[in-house]
């Protein structure tokens, strides 16, 4: 969740490609609502987004049943306060044709450093919109 | 000739009473959802599934929401299985069973495992009652539910009726082949969500029209 929030450091660029960027969020509605508007889990640290009013970057979706997360095969595969994991793929790119491109399982570290998976998914957002 | 009709009448009655066993066996009525959930394979340590497998779990929770008895729910509460007691308390949320608000609220302050309580905790929210049991679970030994607790507070007293939104989700069903069906280099499936105003969206909308990036969140709590 939190390496999502990272695509904003490249939002001009994502604007520019003129894609659409959604964030699906496997909750119900007031969920969704609270993970979008607060910063709930960045807001009391110390790195890069711990001043950001949401962590949520794009347009944020509610599947209440999971039933999307369902259909792209993502596993909600999350430790409680054990560990962070990610879904396994997390992002997903889908061409001006509609075919689904690329699917990748996130490096995430921690939190707040910089990963450069966000790189790969404009590269690949690049390639879509061509 | 005698021993040969003997084996041959032999050989007819053990045939006979296999039929007669398939028949009785075929004729036993199905395991409830509960039961089909009892048996799933979970990881020890993994709070959501993981690789095999996952389809079934995925199914058997739609029907578990969506089909239960609520007697049974309400019975699974007590269920030794931490598991069962999770879902059937999730499940009763969704439902609006109001009549298992005692049970639940006992659950939340009670239960020995914090998954059970946070599930419980959650089924209050949406059920909007007991909201002395919630205040309570805010000051829960373990972090995960003082969590769930400081935010479905809110939820319970908020005009979202979100028992509603999600018994509508869920009600929508999964068809087993579409689980998973998105395939790199395949046309990208529609899916249906909603935004946060409670507006339906569908992917459809955009595909096709402009490229997309798409970030599955893992949050579960």
């Amino acid at each position: 969740m939190h390496q999502q929030a990272q695509l904003r450091l490249k939002k001009d660029e994502v604007e520019k490609l003129g894609a659409a960027a959604f964030v699906v969020l496997p909750t119900d509605l007031f969920h969704a609502k609270v993970f979008t508007e607060e910063n709930l889990l960045l807001g009391n640290g110390t790195g890069p987004f711990s001043k950001e009013i949401s962590l949520v970057y794009a347009t944020p979706l509610c599947d209440p049943a999971g039933s999307a997360a369902a259909m792209y095969g993502v596993s909600r595969k999350c430790l409680r306060w054990q560990s962070w994991v990610e879904n396994e793929p997390s992002w997903f790119v889908i061409d001006k044709k509609g075919i689904l491109t690329f699917a990748m399982q996130p490096t995430f570290a921690t939190p707040t450093s910089y990963v450069d998976d966000v790189d790969k998914v404009l590269a690949e957002l690049k390639k879509a919109s061509e | 000739m005698k021993r040969d009709a003997a084996h041959l009448i032999a050989v007819a009655l053990a045939a006979a009473t296999v039929l007669v066993t398939l028949s009785e066996a075929s004729a036993q009525p199905p395991a409830s959802p509960l039961e089909r959930f009892r048996q799933l394979e979970f990881s020890p340590a993994e709070e959501n599934f993981y690789k095999a497998g996952w389809q079934d779990r995925v199914a058997t929770e739609f029907d578990v929401i969506n089909h239960a008895e609520l007697g049974a729910l309400r019975t699974a509460l007590k269920d030794e299985d931490p598991l069962v007691r999770s879902i059937a308390a999730r499940a009763l949320g969704i439902r609006g069973d109001k009549d298992s608000a005692d049970v639940l609220a006992e659950l939340a302050s009670l239960d020995s495992q914090y998954m059970v309580r946070i599930r419980a905790v959650e089924a209050l929210a949406l059920l909007k009652l007991k909201p002395e049991a919630i205040e309570a679970a805010r000051k829960d030994k373990h972090l995960a539910v003082q969590w769930s607790a400081n935010i479905v507070v809110r939820q319970a007293a908020s005009e979202i009726d979100d028992a509603a939104v999600l018994r509508k989700a869920f009600a929508a069903g999964i068809k087993r082949e579409a689980m998973g069906s998105a395939k790199v280099g395949q046309p990208a499936p529609d899916f249906s969500a909603l935004t946060l105003d409670g507006k339906s969206f569908k992917l459809s909308n955009v595909l096709g029209k402009k490229p997309i990036a798409i970030y599955f969140a893992a949050f579960d709590g």
